[in-house]
Formats: structure tokens, C-alpha cells, sequence
């Protein structure tokens, strides 16, 4: 057991290791200033965080992500909820939905930013809006999409409400919720950084365009990465939760969507 | 065919897709009258002054400054300008990410090893590459181009993956036996196989190039949509950014509409991939 899994790590971190050690090869005696050896961007880095309040640029950006998406996560599964579970609602609202899948959220960060000011709050706020409309989506899809076997059990044994919500819409829903989630985490990690290079007195974006202005290449570099690993890492801790809470959703036999009924998959509206 | 008699209002008995003159009819409807009503709510945002003007300008200046707009050259340049890097970036990503996915999928070796790279470059924020590009390419069409490049490339790599991925077991097993040369099996059972999937990752990209030009075009002064916004705002002249930001979502949606017909006309050989995941 354990030599396999060994042996799967090793099969999927070979070639990022690789990867990592030609740019270190490959940059080291790099005399591109463009281009700085990566051990130099990697010293920036630690210098940045000890000496040059990295680390409170990191903690601004990371609590207004956070704030932001648990806010989207509250107002785009409450709505997601009310919406999915009215059929009227939800033809109704569709083709509002579809035109706001095709608005670029970055493109209210200069609308906010220049009535609001620069700072936490209109920042927050932008990414709370930008983020609730995926979790909204997946949310409607998923609370619509529970067999209508289950819903015709759960009114004949007449569940109340609450219980239903908690042990029935919400579960059937969970998947594609956490699908909704990880869409979001990206457009806000996207919002969180347009807004801060837009304009903002501190955080990573800030970071990485005071750096870029003053012509400080390592530094930039050194933000650009530690944004990355941001990126990352909180990916994978969603993952780990979604793990974590859907693990009884891999246990069972996937549920039958299409066989279901009439949901007609998103991409399909046309006709 | 058979009517339904009970009212819409019951839930579940009515779940099946309306079908009939009537029922679209009313459909239709119900949809003009929800945009209708976010119509009064923003006017009665408006009106009672809850938002400042420069955040949520009068709905009616926003038309007719958009009716205004139309006309001009400046409009069209913009949204020429936004499009074409849309259109560069968005090129380049297909010709590499769609063949590189599509190889990496049907081998499981590569597609293993593979993954952590991937997974790395699609949930990279690719926006904040835009100070590094500046120092090294400059405010230019090629930067806006790159980051589009750079936003489009991983999720098709990722969707022409999962599509190669996607084949049966009893489809490999028959082209092994009967021993397909690889160019063939290639062009006639991975590439159809992995259709449905790579066409949803073009329908998304195509919209995710046009958003990451506008953002590109936000914070640099590269000419565009976005430009044309921060300007609209930074004259205090709201109406203008909204009508721009009409523009993009328009853009977006007809590009949407437009990949989703010609997705239905291509593959009406089969189903469309599922868009969640």
C-alpha cells in the first residue's frame, strides 16, 4: 500500500521538481536583467518578508479574499437555494444569469474603486459580488438537479423545511457547490489583485506593481511566485475540505442526472 | 405530447422543459418581467440616492449614452482593439494547449506526471504576471496578447486532457487489438472522443480572453474597452464606463450564444460535455 503510494507522489512531483530545478540551472548565472538567477528571487523574497512588510501585504490581500468569499458563499447558496427549488424562479431568471456570466467583473473594479477609495472595504465588496455569481450558478444547478425521485419521498414523508434544506438540498447540492467555490476562489484571487494594482495602499498586487514601477525586477519576480504559491495553496486546501465533506458522495454510485428527467445540461439552452 | 393540466405552480410535476406556443409564451414572460424588475430596483436605487452617482448612474442615461456611443468611431475602435488581442491570445492558446492536452490525456503516464504543473498554471492568477510582462515587453499589444495567452492556455490543456482521457476502456482495448497506427487512432478516435470537451473549454475561453483583455487594458494604458471605462470614471462620467461595461457583457454573451449554436451544429453527433468541473 504505502510503496504505491510513494510511487504515485513520485510520478506526479517528478516533473514539477525537474521543472523548479532547470529554472534554477538554467537561471544561475543569468546575466539578463530581466531574467535574475532564481536564488537571488528567492533571497528578495525572505528579505521582503523579514524587512520589508511582505507580510502584512499578504495578510491584507488574504483577509479580503477570505471575507469576500465567505460572504459569496452565504448570499450565492441562500439565493442558489430559493431560486433552484422554484421552477418559476429560475426560468425567469436565467437569461439575467447568462448575461451576468458574460460581465467582466474586472471591469467595476475602476467603478468602485474610484467612488469608494482605496481601501479594505470597496475591495472587499468587489470581490463579494464577483464571487457570488458562480456559487449562485452551481447552486441552482445543483439544488435542480436532485432526482425527483428524492424530492417526491421527501413530500410524501412530509419533511419539514429546515430538515429538508440541511439534510436533503443542501447534501444533493454540495458537489457542484464546491465546483461554484473553486470558480469562485478564482475570480477572486483575479479581483483581489486587479483591485490592488488599481489601486490600494498596500497589499500583494501593490506588491508586485511598486516593485514593477521601481524598476526592482527581483523583487517583482519574488511577488509574482508568492502570489502563485498563494493561488495554489489555497486550492488545495478547498480541495482537502471538499475531500473532507463530500468523501460520502464518492462512496455511493453517482446519482442518475440524465436518466432523471428533463435537466437540460447548462450548455444546451440554445435550442 | 401530452398537456399538462396541473398549474405551474406545482413544483415537481411540472419539471419537464415546456414545450408548447403557450408555455414559451409565458416563459418569455416571466423573463421580460424579471428584467423588468431589476430595471425598477436599480431606478429605485437611483432615485432614492442609496448608491453615489459614480458607482450606479440613472439606467436611462446609461441607454442613451450608449445609443450616443454607437455611433462614434472611438466605440468601434475600442472594442477592435480589445478584440483582436482577444483574438491573438486566444489563437496561440488553442494551437499549443488543445494538440499538448490531447497528447498528455491519452498517455497516463504523461497525464500523471503532468498534473501538478497543470494544476499549478490554471489556478496561477495569471493577471499578476502583468507588472513582470511590463518590465520585460512593455504597455503594448504583446503584453495584453501574452496574459491572454497565458489565462487561455491551462484550461484548454486541461479540457483536451480530460476529454482524450475520457475514452472507454472497451474502445482502447479494440484499437489495441486491431492495431491502429497511431496517427490514425489519433485523428479518428481521441480527437472525436474528445470533442464535446475541448469545445466547452474554447466556449470558455473565448469569454475569459475578452475579460482578461478588458483587465489587461483596466491597469495598463493599453487602448481598449477597459481603457474606455477608467476614462468614462476617472471624467466622473459613470453613464459612459456603464455603457462600456454593457458593451463587454454583450460581447460576451453573443460570443457565448455563438459558440453554443455552432458547438450544437458540430458535435449533434453527441451530447455537450458537462460544463461543471
Amino acid at each position: 500500500m504505502t510503496t504505491s503510494t510513494v510511487r504515485a507522489a513520485a510520478l506526479q512531483l517528478w516533473l514539477p521538481v525537474l521543472v523548479v530545478a532547470a529554472l534554477f540551472v538554467a537561471t544561475a548565472n543569468s546575466g539578463s536583467y530581466y531574467f535574475p538567477p532564481l536564488t537571488e528571487v528567492l533571497a528578495a523574497l525572505v528579505d521582503a518578508f523579514v524587512g520589508g512588510g511582505l507580510l502584512d501585504d499578504l495578510l491584507f490581500s488574504m483577509r479580503n479574499v477570505l471575507v469576500g468569499l465567505a460572504i459569496a458563499i452565504v448570499v450565492g447558496v441562500g439565493l442558489g437555494v430559493v431560486i433552484g427549488e422554484s421552477d418559476r424562479l429560475r426560468v425567469a431568471c436565467q437569461p439575467f444569469l447568462d448575461l451576468m456570466r458574460s460581465t467582466p467583473m474586472v471591469a467595476f473594479v475602476p467603478v468602485f474603486i474610484l467612488t469608494f477609495g482605496i481601501g479594505s472595504a470597496p475591495k472587499v465588496l468587489l470581490i463579494a459580488i464577483g464571487a457570488t455569481w458562480p456559487i449562485l450558478w452551481n447552486t441552482i444547478a445543483g439544488v435542480h438537479g436532485i432526482s425527483p425521485a428524492v424530492r417526491e419521498s421527501v413530500r410524501s414523508y412530509r419533511i419539514p423545511a429546515g430538515l429538508r434544506l440541511r439534510k436533503v438540498l443542501l447534501p444533493g447540492a454540495s458537489p457542484q457547490i464546491f465546483a461554484g467555490i473553486r470558480i469562485s476562489l478564482a475570480v477572486s484571487l483575479v479581483l483581489m489583485i486587479v483591485s490592488e494594482i488599481y489601486g490600494s495602499p498596500n497589499g500583494l498586487g501593490n506588491f508586485v506593481l511598486v516593485a514593477g514601477n521601481s524598476f526592482r525586477v527581483t523583487d517583482t519576480w519574488a511577488g509574482t511566485i508568492l502570489i502563485g504559491v498563494i493561488g495554489y495553496l489555497m486550492t488545495l486546501v478547498l480541495i482537502a475540505v471538499e475531500h473532507r465533506v463530500l468523501g460520502w458522495a464518492r462512496q455511493r454510485p453517482p446519482r442518475e442526472r440524465r436518466a432523471a428527467g428533463a435537466r437540460v445540461p447548462a450548455g444546451k439552452v440554445a435550442a | 405530447m401530452a398537456t399538462t393540466t396541473a398549474p405551474a405552480g406545482v413544483t415537481s410535476q411540472a419539471r419537464r422543459a415546456p414545450r408548447g406556443t403557450w408555455s414559451r409564451l409565458r416563459r418569455r414572460g416571466s423573463q421580460a418581467a424579471f428584467f423588468a424588475a431589476v430595471l425598477v430596483v436599480w431606478i429605485g436605487v437611483r432615485r432614492l440616492d442609496l448608491l453615489p452617482e459614480l458607482a450606479l448612474p440613472d439606467p436611462v442615461a446609461v441607454a442613451g449614452e450608449f445609443a450616443d456611443l454607437v455611433t462614434t468611431a472611438a466605440y468601434w475602435t475600442a472594442i477592435g482593439e480589445t478584440l483582436r488581442s482577444a483574438v491573438f491570445g486566444l489563437g496561440a492558446a488553442i494551437l499549443v494547449g488543445v494538440p499538448v492536452g490531447l497528447v498528455l490525456g491519452t498517455y497516463p503516464l504523461a497525464d500523471r506526471s503532468t498534473r501538478v504543473v497543470v494544476e499549478v498554471g490554471r489556478s496561477f492568477p495569471v493577471i499578476a504576471v502583468l507588472p513582470v510582462l511590463l518590465l520585460v515587453l512593455g504597455a503594448n499589444l504583446q503584453t495584453k496578447g501574452t496574459v491572454v495567452f497565458l489565462a487561455c492556455v491551462f484550461p484548454l490543456i486541461i479540457q483536451a486532457q480530460y476529454g482524450a482521457r475520457s475514452l472507454s476502456a472497451a474502445i482502447e482495448e479494440t484499437v489495441r487489438s486491431y492495431r491502429i497506427p497511431r496517427l490514425l487512432r489519433f485523428r479518428k478516435v481521441v480527437l472525436p472522443a474528445a470533442a464535446p470537451s475541448v469545445m466547452t473549454g474554447l466556449r470558455l475561453t473565448s469569454t475569459m480572453a475578452v475579460l482578461v483583455s478588458i483587465g489587461v487594458e483596466i491597469l495598463t494604458p493599453v487602448p481598449g474597452i477597459g481603457g474606455e471605462i477608467v476614462q468614462g470614471q476617472l471624467d466622473g462620467n459613470s453613464p459612459v464606463a456603464y455603457a462600456y461595461i454593457l458593451t463587454a457583457s454583450v460581447i460576451g454573451y453573443s460570443i457565448n450564444q455563438l459558440s453554443q449554436v455552432s458547438e450544437a451544429r458540430l458535435l449533434a453527433w453527441r451530447p455537450p460535455a458537462d460544463l461543471d468541473d
